[in-house]
C-alpha cells in the first residue's frame, strides 16, 4: 500500500469528493498543527462530560462512539475508520455527551480546537467540508435510530454489515468484498441492540444461507445483493455520491 | 437579519420534506410540531425526531444533495420558508452566523444518538418516561410548559412509532407511570407530579441537549 507523504492527504482527497477544495485551502489544510496519538484497544479517545477542547482523526484502526446506562449496558452509536473524524463536534461543543473508544491498535491525529476554528474561518470551503462530515454523520445515526426502533435482528445485522462494507470500500480498505474487520460479536450487540447470543445465531444464519463469512478479522461479503435484500440497505443516507 | 421568507399555514399530516427530494427552501416552524421519519422496506415507520416551534427543520439539506428522511406536521402548524441559496450565502459569508446554525445541527445530532441508544438499550417504562423528559426539557428551554407540563402533541401510535414500541404497550406503559405518580393525563395533556423520579425512570440526563442549565423544572416540581 502508498504511503501518503503527509497524513491529511487522505483526509484531503475524501473532502474533495464532497467539496470543492483549492490548491490554497489544501495547503491551508496540510499546515494545520496536530500531535499524533496511539491508543490501545479499548482506550478512551474522548470521555463522557469532560470538557472539550481538540478533535480527533482517525488515522490507522478503528474506533467506536458509545454511551452508558445507569444499568451497566452499553450502546455502541457509531463506528469509524481511517479518515474520518470520532468528535467533530466537539469542535462548537463545549462537554462531549458519549465516550469515544479505540477499537483495535488506533492511531489519531489531534487538533488544538482553535485552530480548526481559525482554518475554517478563513477558508469557507473547509468549513463547509467539516459541516458536511457532521450532517452525514447526522443521518447515519438517524438511519441507526430506524435499525435499532423498526428492524428485526436479521435485517439489523445485515443492515449494519452492509454499512460498513460500503464506507470501508471508499477508503480502499476492500478487495473484492473482503474487509479487514476487526469487530467482535460483542460490539455488532451492542450496536444493533441485541444480546450476544442473539448476534451469534444470526451471523450464523447469514452464513447459512451464503451471504457473508465472518472470521477473526476479516468480513467477506459473498452475495451483495441478498445481503443488501435482508437488510432493507439504501445507500442514500450515506450520502457519498454526491458533489456539494 | 434580511432573509426573504415566505409564511403558510398547514395541516397535520403534511409533508414539509419528503425523502429523495430535495427542497429549494428551508423551513421554520413558527407554531406548532412536527416529526422526521422514515418507512421501512416492510412498512413500519419509525420516528427519529420531534420538531418544536422555533426549530428549522431541514437544515441538513442546505448542504446536502438528496434529503434522506421525511418531514412530516404532527399539529396545525405555521411555517416560514427561507429560499435554500440565501441561507447557504448567509451561512457561508458570515462565520458567527454559520457556526450558530452548525452548533443547531450538531445539537440535533446529539439527540439522535440518544435516541439510538434509547430505542436500543432501554425498555419500554424508560424509553417512554425519557421521551418525555426530553420533550419537557426542550420546551421549557423555549418558555412553552403550560399548567406544570405540555400538551403532548402526538397521539400513542406516533410515541409508539419514535420508541420502536407498539401503541398498545405505549398505553400500558403511560397507564403506570400514572399509577406510581410521576405523571398525570387529561386528555392529551401531561403533568409532572414527580419530576426528579420521572428522570430516573428515564435514565435522563440532560447534558445531551447541550442547554445551559436553567433547570426550573427541578426547582418547581
Amino acid at each position: 500500500m502508498a504511503i501518503d507523504a503527509h497524513p491529511l492527504t487522505a483526509l484531503a482527497r475524501r473532502w474533495s469528493k464532497h467539496t470543492n477544495l483549492s490548491a490554497d485551502d489544501r495547503s491551508a489544510l496540510l499546515a494545520l498543527p496536530f500531535t499524533r496519538k496511539t491508543f490501545s484497544k479499548d482506550s478512551y479517545l474522548v470521555r463522557e462530560g469532560q470538557r472539550t477542547n481538540e478533535c480527533s482523526l482517525l488515522l490507522r484502526g478503528f474506533a467506536f462512539r458509545q454511551k452508558l446506562l445507569r444499568n451497566g449496558s452499553r450502546q455502541i452509536i457509531s463506528f469509524h475508520i481511517p479518515t474520518e473524524f470520532v468528535d467533530l463536534q466537539n469542535g462548537l461543543l463545549s462537554v462531549a455527551d458519549h465516550n469515544v473508544q479505540s477499537l483495535d491498535g488506533t492511531e489519531a491525529a489531534i487538533f488544538p480546537r482553535g485552530a480548526l476554528i481559525e482554518l475554517a474561518d478563513a477558508k469557507p470551503s473547509i468549513r463547509l467540508a467539516m459541516w458536511i462530515d457532521t450532517l452525514i454523520d447526522a443521518s447515519i445515526f438517524r438511519e441507526w435510530v430506524v435499525n435499532v426502533g423498526r428492524r428485526d435482528s436479521r435485517a439489523r445485522i445485515a443492515h449494519l454489515l452492509c454499512e460498513l462494507a460500503l464506507r470501508l470500500d471508499t477508503i480502499g480498505n476492500g478487495h473484492n468484498g473482503r474487509y479487514d474487520f476487526p469487530l467482535t460479536q460483542e460490539q455488532l450487540a451492542d450496536a444493533t441492540g441485541l444480546t450476544s447470543v442473539h448476534t451469534n445465531r444470526t451471523l450464523q444464519s447469514l452464513r447459512k444461507d451464503g451471504l457473508i463469512q465472518l472470521t477473526a478479522r476479516s468480513l467477506a461479503v459473498l452475495d451483495w445483493k441478498g445481503l443488501s435484500e435482508v437488510g432493507d440497505f439504501d445507500e442514500l443516507y450515506l450520502h457519498q455520491n454526491f458533489k456539494g | 437579519m434580511e432573509l426573504p421568507y415566505r409564511l403558510r399555514r398547514l395541516d397535520p399530516g403534511s409533508y414539509l420534506v419528503r425523502e429523495g427530494d430535495l427542497p429549494s427552501h428551508c423551513t421554520v416552524l413558527v407554531t406548532g410540531y412536527a416529526y422526521r421519519q422514515k418507512v421501512t422496506g416492510e412498512g413500519s415507520r419509525q420516528i427519529m425526531a420531534i420538531c418544536i416551534p422555533g426549530d428549522a427543520v431541514d437544515l441538513q439539506n442546505m448542504f446536502l444533495d438528496v434529503s434522506d428522511h421525511s418531514v412530516q406536521l404532527l399539529t396545525q402548524c405555521k411555517v416560514a420558508d427561507v429560499p435554500r441559496e440565501a441561507l447557504q450565502e448567509l451561512v457561508l459569508t458570515r462565520p458567527t452566523i454559520g457556526s450558530a446554525i452548525i452548533e443547531l445541527t450538531l445539537v440535533e445530532a446529539s439527540i439522535l444518538r440518544e435516541w439510538v441508544v434509547n430505542v436500543g438499550r432501554r425498555d419500554a417504562r424508560a424509553r417512554i418516561a425519557h421521551i418525555l423528559c426530553e420533550f419537557a426539557v426542550r420546551l421549557e428551554d423555549r418558555g412553552l410548559l403550560t399548567d406544570h407540563g405540555f400538551e403532548l402533541p402526538m397521539t400513542q401510535e406516533q410515541l409508539a412509532d419514535a420508541t420502536g414500541l407498539t401503541s398498545v404497550h405505549v398505553n400500558r406503559v403511560l397507564k403506570s407511570l400514572e399509577a406510581d405518580g410521576l405523571i398525570n393525563r387529561r386528555r392529551r395533556h401531561i403533568h409532572f407530579d414527580n419530576w426528579r423520579a420521572l428522570q430516573d425512570a428515564g435514565d435522563f440526563s440532560r447534558r445531551y441537549l447541550h442547554i445551559p442549565d436553567q433547570d426550573t423544572l427541578a426547582q418547581t416540581y
